[in-house]
C-alpha cells in the first residue's frame, strides 16, 4: 500500500530524522513511537505531502506518491494531535458538517450506535467548545467512520483518553484491519495493541 | 458531481461558520455606522460639506471594517488543522484560496453591499451617486478580498505584527479608491474607470490563488 523508502527531513539546518524505512501493506498497522520532539508528526506530515523530505521516496500502491496524490488522498484520513471540531457549533452541526463534506454515506443510525459507544449520545446538542479533551478527542475519532477510507493516519489518538476509551480505539482498529485497512499512529507508548512494525525516532 | 457537491457543502460550512460567528460581523457594521456618526460630529453639521465628502468617508470606513475581518480569515482553520483536512479532501491550496476569498465576499462584504444604502441616507449622498458608490463598491469589494487572502494568508507566518497584514491591504487598495471615487466625480468617465476597476480585479483575481495559495502550503510546511 505504502512504501516509505530512506527517508530524511532537515529543517533550519536541523536534521529532523533520517534513514527512515516503511512498508505497510493492507490490514498492517505502524506505530511511530518517540519522545517529545522526536520529528513523528513531522514524518506523518511528511508521508502527507505537506513536508518536503530532503532525501527519500514515498510510494503509494507502486507509483511515486506526487504523482498519484489524488487518489492518495481519496484513501486516507488524517486525524492530528488537535481537534478540527469547530468548537463554535454543537457536536450535531460537527457530525453533519463532516458528512457532508465527505460525503459520507453513513446513515444516522450508524452515527447513534457510534455515539453511543463512545459514551457521547447525550453531549449532541452541546458546543464542542464546551467538551472536555477527551470527549472532543473521541469526537475527533469519529471522523474515521464518517469518512471510511482505508487508510489512517494518526498523530498521538491515545492522548488525553480514558481506559475506556483506549479498549474502544483497539477494537475499532482491529475491526479496520479486518476490513484491510491500514494505520499508522503515533504514540509516546503502545497500550498493548497490536502492531506489525515499530518504528522508533 | 462529486467535486461539485465537495464546493457546495464547503459553502455550507462556511455559512453555519458565519451564522455562529454573526456577532463579530454585526460588530464590524456597528464599527462602520459608529465611525460615519463620528466624522459627522467632527464636520459640523453643513449638509453640503457632508454630502460632498460623503462617498469618501463610505469608502475609506468600508475598506477599515472591511480590515477588521481579515484576522479570521484563515487564522481559525489554519490553527485548529481544517485547512489540511480541506485540502486532503482534494482541494488545492490554490482552489481553497479562491473559495475562501469567495465565502469572505458572501459573508462579509455582502452585509457592507446592504448597509450602503442606510449610510448614503445618513450622508445625504443623492441617489445617482448612491448608485456609482454600490456599483464601484460590488467591484472593488471582490477585489478587497483577494488583497485579504493575500494579505492573511502571508501573515499566518508572522507570529508577531499581525497588523501588518491590514497596513498591507490598504497601500494596495489605494488604487482602487482613487479609481471608485473617481467614477463618482466624474461621471462621463464611468465606463472608463469601471474598466480599469475591472481590470485591477482580474489582475488580483488572477493572482490571489498563486500568491494564498503557496503562503499557505508554506505555512502549512512550517507550522
Amino acid at each position: 500500500m505504502i512504501i516509505v523508502k530512506d527517508l530524511s527531513v532537515e529543517r533550519l539546518d536541523k536534521r529532523i530524522f533520517e534513514n527512515i524505512n516503511l512498508s505497510l501493506a493492507s490490514s498492517d498497522i505502524t506505530i511511530l513511537k518517540g519522545n517529545n520532539g522526536s520529528g513523528k508528526t513531522t514524518l506523518l506530515k511528511t508521508i502527507l505531502n505537506i513536508i518536503e523530505p530532503s532525501v527519500g521516496s514515498i510510494y503509494w500502491k507502486g507509483k511515486l506518491l506526487k504523482k498519484n496524490l489524488y487518489d492518495f488522498y481519496s484513501n486516507v484520513t488524517y486525524i492530528a494531535d488537535r481537534t478540527s471540531s469547530l468548537t463554535r457549533l454543537t457536536v450535531k452541526d460537527n457530525i453533519n458538517i463532516w458528512k457532508k463534506i465527505f460525503l459520507s454515506n453513513i446513515n444516522d443510525s450508524q452515527i447513534e450506535t457510534a455515539l453511543k459507544t463512545l459514551r457521547l449520545e447525550n453531549y449532541l446538542n452541546q458546543k464542542v467548545g464546551r467538551l472536555s479533551l477527551g470527549e472532543t478527542k473521541k469526537l475527533e475519532l469519529l471522523r474515521l467512520i464518517i469518512e471510511n477510507k482505508k487508510l489512517w493516519i494518526l498523530d498521538e489518538p491515545l492522548s488525553n483518553l480514558d481506559e475506556h476509551s483506549i479498549e474502544l480505539i483497539k477494537q475499532t482498529f482491529e475491526d479496520h484491519c479486518s476490513k484491510d485497512g491500514s494505520i499508522i499512529f503515533s504514540s509516546h507508548q503502545n497500550p498493548g495493541i497490536y502492531v506489525t512494525e515499530e518504528i522508533n525516532l | 458531481m462529486k467535486f461539485l457537491n465537495k464546493i457546495i457543502f464547503f459553502f455550507y460550512r462556511e455559512y453555519k461558520l458565519n451564522l455562529s460567528g454573526f456577532q463579530d460581523i454585526l460588530t464590524n457594521i456597528i464599527f462602520f455606522f459608529v465611525s460615519i456618526l463620528i466624522f459627522i460630529f467632527s464636520i459640523g453639521p453643513d449638509e453640503e460639506v457632508i454630502s460632498l465628502i460623503g462617498v469618501g468617508i463610505v469608502w475609506a470606513l468600508l475598506l477599515l471594517s472591511s480590515t477588521l475581518s481579515l484576522k479570521k480569515f484563515y487564522q481559525d482553520d489554519f490553527e485548529n488543522g481544517n485547512l489540511l483536512i480541506i485540502h486532503l479532501n482534494g482541494f488545492s491550496f490554490g482552489f481553497i484560496a479562491i473559495l475562501k476569498t469567495i465565502s469572505h465576499f458572501l459573508f462579509v462584504q455582502i452585509p457592507f453591499l446592504l448597509s450602503i444604502p442606510i449610510a448614503c441616507i445618513i450622508l445625504n449622498i443623492s441617489d445617482d451617486k448612491f448608485f456609482y458608490l454600490l456599483t464601484s463598491f460590488s467591484m472593488g469589494s471582490l477585489t478587497l478580498s483577494c488583497l485579504g487572502s493575500i494579505s492573511s494568508s502571508m501573515n499566518l507566518m508572522n507570529h508577531r505584527n499581525y497588523l501588518l497584514g491590514s497596513v498591507i491591504v490598504m497601500i494596495f487598495s489605494v488604487p482602487i479608491i482613487i479609481f471608485s471615487i473617481g467614477i463618482i466625480n466624474i461621471e462621463q468617465n464611468f465606463n472608463s474607470l469601471i474598466n480599469i476597476l475591472f481590470g485591477i480585479l482580474l489582475i488580483v483575481f488572477a493572482i490571489n490563488p498563486w500568491a494564498s495559495g503557496l503562503c499557505l502550503k508554506l505555512s502549512l510546511e512550517n507550522n
